[in-house]
């Protein structure tokens, strides 16, 4: 069985040129919820086949209780932006679209660098799922594979 | 999987319900928020609390004596801008 998530609508306040038009942007974003040792959250994040990690405020770390102090450090750099650093640690991701529940421990990098969303990128979360972004009905499906480690 | 295969049987898991609500939200409120983070409630029926970090999301629902963990995080992108990566302008 597979996660099915619709992409979120998000009104624009003129027509959009290239979707001939349309009055909203669809964005694959979805909820995934990050497990830590003294707590839970749950973020906006998009489904990102271009980004090497996955990717999260070091907020968040602090505040789940992940302790980043002695954390592998990188580098990651985005569309139009520089390099910013990022600390990696393991964490347990969620995801469900309320029929089907996916729970696994996977690899994210938490940044200082303000973020609007959260990325959920190769590495950490779609190493271990077929993906298939279905453009006309504006849906993204996820298919566990191989590799996933989860429940 | 179901949801009670879980390691974490202590923390929720979000419903169909909250993503039917969601999906429900009337646009023109949810548009007031453009540009900004907000909180969810867990039934994704209302919003919570927002703020122009998510930082200060969490600090207004400690005020309002919310769980930071039962709520729903979000950001309402400003709808005249294409994204084309994550990082807010500083």
């Amino acid at each position: 069985m597979s996660l099915i998530f619709s992409y979120k609508l998000w009104p624009s306040p003129r027509p959009v040129t290239p979707l001939r038009g349309r009055w909203v942007r669809p964005r694959p974003v979805v909820s995934v919820t990050l497990v830590g040792p003294k707590a839970s959250r749950v973020q906006p994040a998009l489904l990102d086949t271009g980004a090497d990690d996955c990717v999260f405020p070091e907020s968040v770390a602090a505040q789940i209780g992940i302790d980043l102090t002695s954390a592998p450090v990188g580098n990651a750099t985005g569309v139009g932006a520089g390099p910013i650093a990022v600390r990696y640690a393991q964490v347990a991701l969620r995801l469900t679209d309320g029929r089907e529940f996916r729970e696994w421990q996977g690899w994210a990098g938490f940044t200082a660098a303000r973020l609007t969303v959260s990325l959920l990128g190769f590495a950490g979360c779609l190493q271990f799922f077929g993906a298939f972004f279905h453009g006309d009905r504006e849906e993204v499906e996820l298919t566990v594979n191989s590799l996933y480690p989860g429940t | 999987m179901k949801s009670s295969d879980t390691r974490f049987p202590q923390i929720p898991w979000l419903d169909a319900q909250h993503f039917e609500n969601r999906r429900n939200f009337p646009s023109e409120e949810l548009s007031k928020y453009e540009g900004r983070h907000i909180a969810w409630s867990w039934d994704g029926a209302q919003i919570l609390a927002s703020g122009k970090s998510q930082e200060a999301v969490e600090e207004e629902l400690k005020a309002l004596g919310v769980d930071p963990s039962r709520v729903v995080f979000d950001y309402v992108f400003p709808g005249d801008a294409s994204v084309i990566g994550p990082l807010e302008e500083s």
